[in-house]
């Protein structure tokens, strides 16, 4: 039976009715229309769905929807500033670290998580937080550059 | 693929998930970090008609060092034991099993109590909580019981606790002086990976430089749950450390295993049986390093 849960998503609250098997991802795409995060191999593989969660980045395809009630989200829809792509998003341009662009979103989530809890990460500290993000075109190390010229 | 269908519930206390589970009886599953459940559920090897999900019961999180013992709550996610200085200060291995464990997105979700009760025989955290002599906290509506971790896994997938039954703490008393303990696994890749092999070792010396007074070896991966390697173990007491000693006990660890050797457990039996010595002598000597101090 489908249940009414309140959730904040990129600042902004949302009344959703969702039902008891579907998915974080599901709702996120499907009934939120945030497109952004992907829906990649389901078993928490490859980080595609990574959003972040009260603070924390997680694999959207692992959490039931009911579970997020009453919590805040941030997916890469929220990472945009007013005053533009956020830093780690030109970066990433700059960088050459997007290629096809499936991997992208969850990666930055994951990147940006990591200089949220500390600015200036060491290269095996960024490897490590990425490590639940799988790229099948770069070869990851644009992806390190980039987020290694963004932080301190 | 979608997940089979369920009703959802999400008790606000351990006391309303004991009363859920004995309501809803074997059919209903507890989700805890979900990490193996949603995987479980997709591939219908679990169908559960209600799941009750319990990483929102606030006292399932403690992570509680106060009276010199270890206790966390066994929704205490795998993240925050690796992040834990204290955690790493005196149960070292067992920072070292949850920094082994999936990739950083998935143990912010994967519990404590969830890599225990899964019961999966290549999960990281059951060979040092092993080693460290943990003790797991089992409770139902009426009653509560205390278990060595030694005795919970009865098999892959299978372990003491009963249908009603929730585990909600892992207790790990302090290591004495002169101790300490290794933890190595062997997979394909560092993130994302299930494990070919795991063994953890711990040694307690009978003082500095002293004979062995205490052992335990814990391997994971050659048998349907995790295995001590009691024979390893006796030969170790009352001896002093040697790399010919921990040679021979990787020997009788060796000896012990029984792996089975196929496409699905990922490496063949011969291969896991040479990589159990090879791990065994090397956790021992990470735990002698750890026993006798920074100054060895």
């Amino acid at each position: 039976m489908k249940k009414l849960i309140r959730v904040t998503v990129n600042d902004v609250r949302y009344e959703v009715a969702v039902k008891p098997n579907q998915t974080l991802v599901d709702m996120i795409r499907y009934d939120l229309g945030l497109t952004g995060t992907k829906n990649g191999c389901g078993e928490g593989d490859c980080g595609a769905c990574t959003v972040i969660l009260d603070g924390t980045p997680v694999n959207s395809c692992l959490v039931l929807a009911m579970q997020a009630d009453g919590r805040t989200i941030t997916t890469i829809e929220g990472v945009e500033g007013e005053k533009g792509l956020h830093p780690l998003q030109k970066a990433f341009i700059e960088k050459g670290a997007v290629q096809c662009g499936f991997c992208t979103p969850g990666m930055v989530l994951s990147a940006k998580s990591v200089l949220d809890e500390n600015p200036a990460p060491s290269e095996e500290e960024i490897r490590e937080g990425i490590s639940g993000n799988l790229c099948r075109c770069t070869g990851y190390l644009q992806i390190i550059d980039a987020v290694k010229s963004v932080g301190k | 693929m979608s997940l089979p269908e369920f009703d959802f519930h999400a008790p606000g206390s351990v006391d309303e998930a004991c009363r859920m589970l004995a309501e809803y009886g074997p059919k209903a599953k507890i989700f805890a970090g979900g990490t193996d459940l949603m995987l479980d559920m997709r591939r219908r090897r679990i169908l559960p008609e209600n799941v009750i999900s319990i990483p929102g019961i606030e006292e399932l999180k403690t992570l509680d060092l106060s009276s010199g013992m270890l206790k966390i709550g066994s929704c205490v996610t795998i993240a925050r034991i690796v992040k834990s200085k204290e955690v790493a200060g005196k149960w070292g291995a067992l920072c070292a099993g949850g920094k082994a464990l999936g990739s950083c997105l998935v143990r912010n979700l994967a519990t404590v109590g969830g890599n225990i009760a899964s019961a999966r025989p290549a999960a990281d955290l059951p060979p040092p909580l092993m080693v460290y002599g943990a003790s797991l906290v089992l409770k139902k509506t009426s009653a509560e019981r205390v278990v060595s971790i030694d005795h919970f896994f009865t098999g892959t997938g299978a372990t003491v606790m009963a249908p009603d039954e929730i585990l909600t703490e892992i207790r790990l008393s302090e290591p004495p002086p002169h101790s300490g303990a290794g933890y190595l696994n062997l997979g394909i890749r560092n993130a994302c990976d299930i494990n070919i092999l795991n063994v953890a070792s711990y040694v307690a010396l009978d003082g500095p430089g002293g004979a062995i007074k205490d052992a335990r070896i814990v391997m994971g991966c050659v048998a349907p749950t995790h295995v001590r390697v009691l024979s390893a173990e006796n030969l170790l007491l009352g001896e002093k450390p040697s790399e010919a000693l921990f040679e021979r006990a990787g020997e009788a660890a060796m000896n012990a295993a029984t792996p089975r050797g196929s496409a699905y457990s990922r490496a063949s039996a011969e291969y896991k049986k040479d990589m159990v010595k090879e791990l065994t002598v090397r956790t021992l000597g990470m735990a002698l390093r750890e026993a006798l101090g920074p100054a060895s």
